[in-house]
């Protein structure tokens, strides 16, 4: 599991590792705090460890952080490909507009019932997120649902919320959910079926303790909402919310059907990469769809696969330093010879770190150790627990605050749009009581199952 | 009869700017334009892929959040006229002041932090506007 480009150094950390780890926090903390653009950071952070390895190194050959063939081993290519498919995936199926579609059945169905129409988008968000990138579900669904929301008389933050925690929920389901889902299984190799089975249950779990808990929070809300909506807003509710493009559809429902089976597929072909899979399904997709390539390439977001690859050099660099190993020997002393403790200290860990900072430099950051850990202690190796308490950790916390997982951005920004300022404190209201509470749920299935 | 030009979103502090500019409206004998502005600056903080066409999904809820400015407006008999943009809000306000040949720019006093204006800088908007379109800019 671990990348055999890098060399764990052991003994006391040099002045390369200092070097590395400042590298790492510039990145860590531009992103966290949204001091740059998260790509720039992750960039920036990538050629610096290059031109101190180049430069300073040249002089002082101990101060060669990582170089540029390392840094090539160290990149995930699994990652960077199974991203890049589901976008070119998701660039043709946003197109159609089906999620739309499929809110506003939902609303019609619910015939003016505030938690039936919630529990209804609740649910969507958290299926959606499982199969299309968690931004991209939030993108479809949530400016249709401040809609609704207005259209019957219900504060938009009762709705988009909910749906905000749904899909960092529902994002864990599957292997392509969420990225710390993908960055974990991808480093470890998971198949598609193997997370499925060990991830889905907590999921459909938390996602039903979520519906519970939207409940207690806003049933008085829900009681105050209005039957009788103007003839003109469901007018224009309806008319964006119309299906486009049934061909592009029904090719698309087709082949992503067969790239799931495809997913499921992949241990009987060598372990095939799930990257591979995606990758093959978005080349048939276009090559049948026939779209405007330049404009499908255009739509592929570029900046998003940079801002992985940065990242993955930057930790890369810590880890070819020493940096990884000493952290991951540290958490081995608090964790014990104990399985069970080490997996809810890293599922706790990483659930509170991941509602400060960005998950996504976290889960990266902290594989290393999660490979240590899982090297050391007993039965670690075969149930993978200490990945899956990474994962867990990664995707629940992300709710916690609103700068914890790139949706909560995306909806805060969107919220704003329509005129409601959702402030931190005000989030983490919701965000808060919720990852404690399937931070608890992980924990007890995380010691039942394994 | 002149024309008041509103921008608008749809939070509490942006109805109470409707009512106050649906009233001044009403009182002058004036119509009304509410405009939307998107804005997609809140993108550039995350590096996670859009593969939606967010300007397109905002243009939308624009236009529905104009329809619900339009209805109150409407119940109060004041005739109304709604415009979506896209940019920067202040550059575009004083766009449409000129397009639509407006005599008069309201702008909300919204909560602290809840605009795009912080109050401070409402005063010297306000003057902005009357400086670079000649159109009067009151702040209500």
């Amino acid at each position: 599991m671990l990348n055999q480009a890098i060399l764990y150094t052991e003994g006391d950390l040099g002045t390369a590792a200092f070097i590395a780890v400042g590298i790492f926090l510039f990145v860590f903390i531009a992103i966290s705090f949204h001091l740059l653009h998260e790509t720039a950071a992750a960039l920036l952070g990538a050629v610096t460890v290059f031109l101190v390895t180049y430069i300073w190194g040249t002089y002082n050959p101990a101060l060669r952080l990582l170089t540029f063939e390392d840094a090539m081993a160290v990149v995930d290519w699994n990652v960077i490909a199974l991203i890049m498919g589901m976008m070119i995936f998701m660039a043709l199926l946003a197109e159609t507009r089906v999620f739309k579609w499929l809110s506003f059945q939902m609303y019609k169905k619910a015939k003016g019932n505030a938690w039936l129409i919630v529990v209804a988008l609740i649910s969507l968000t958290g299926f959606a997120s499982a199969f299309l990138n968690d931004v991209t579900a939030i993108l479809l669904i949530a400016p249709l649902s401040i809609q609704i929301a207005l259209a019957i008389g219900l504060h938009p933050f009762a709705i988009v919320i909910p749906e905000i925690l749904a899909s960092n929920i529902g994002g864990a389901a599957t292997i392509i959910g969420d990225p710390p889902s993908t960055i974990v299984g991808s480093h470890i190799n998971l198949s598609f079926g193997e997370y499925l089975v060990n991830m889905a249950p907590i999921s459909i779990i938390c996602m039903i303790a979520l519906i519970g808990a939207t409940w207690l929070i806003y049933r008085k809300e829900f009681s105050k909402t209005k039957k009788e909506v103007s003839p003109a807003l469901i007018e224009q509710m309806e008319s964006e919310s119309q299906i486009t493009g049934h061909a592009t559809l029904k090719k698309a429902l087709l082949i992503a059907a067969l790239t799931m089976v495809g997913f499921f597929m992949t241990e009987k072909f060598s372990q095939m990469p799930v990257g591979v899979v995606a990758i093959s399904g978005a080349a048939i997709l276009i090559a049948w769809v026939r779209p405007d390539m330049s404009r499908t390439l255009r739509e592929v977001d570029w900046s998003t696969l940079l801002f992985f690859i940065g990242l993955f050099i930057v930790v890369g660099a810590m880890e070819k330093t020493g940096v990884i190993y000493w952290l991951a020997t540290r958490v081995a002393v608090l964790a014990g010879d104990s399985l069970h403790q080490a997996s809810l200290l890293t599922l706790w860990i990483s659930g509170i770190a991941s509602g400060i900072v960005a998950n996504i430099p976290f889960t990266v950051a902290a594989l290393p150790v999660a490979d240590y850990l899982t090297s050391i202690l007993p039965g670690a190796v075969e149930s993978k627990v200490i990945y899956w308490s990474l994962i867990l950790g990664a995707d629940f916390g992300g709710n916690a605050t609103y700068l914890g997982s790139a949706p909560n951005i995306v909806a805060v920004g969107l919220l704003a749009q329509a005129g409601y300022r959702l402030s931190f404190g005000r989030f983490m209201r919701d965000g808060v009581p919720v990852t404690v509470l399937t931070l608890i749920i992980a924990s007890v299935y995380l010691l039942l199952r394994y | 009869m002149g024309l008041i030009l509103c921008a608008t979103r749809g939070g509490e502090a942006s109805l109470r700017t409707q009512n106050a500019a649906i009233s001044l409206a009403k009182e002058r004998g004036d119509e009304l334009a509410f405009l939307y502005i998107v804005d997609l600056e809140f993108l550039n903080k995350t590096a996670a892929p859009i593969m939606v066409d967010v300007e397109n999904e905002l243009a939308e809820l624009g236009n529905f959040l104009l329809i619900v400015a339009k209805e109150r407006a409407n119940e109060e008999g004041v005739k109304t006229q709604t415009l979506s943009r896209k940019g920067n809000v202040r550059e575009e306000i004083k766009k449409a002041a000129v397009e639509i040949n407006a005599t008069l720019v309201v702008l909300g006093r919204p909560e602290e932090g809840s605009s795009a204006f912080q109050l401070s800088n409402l005063h010297t908007f306000a003057d902005e506007i009357k400086d670079e379109t000649g159109v009067e800019a009151h702040i209500i």
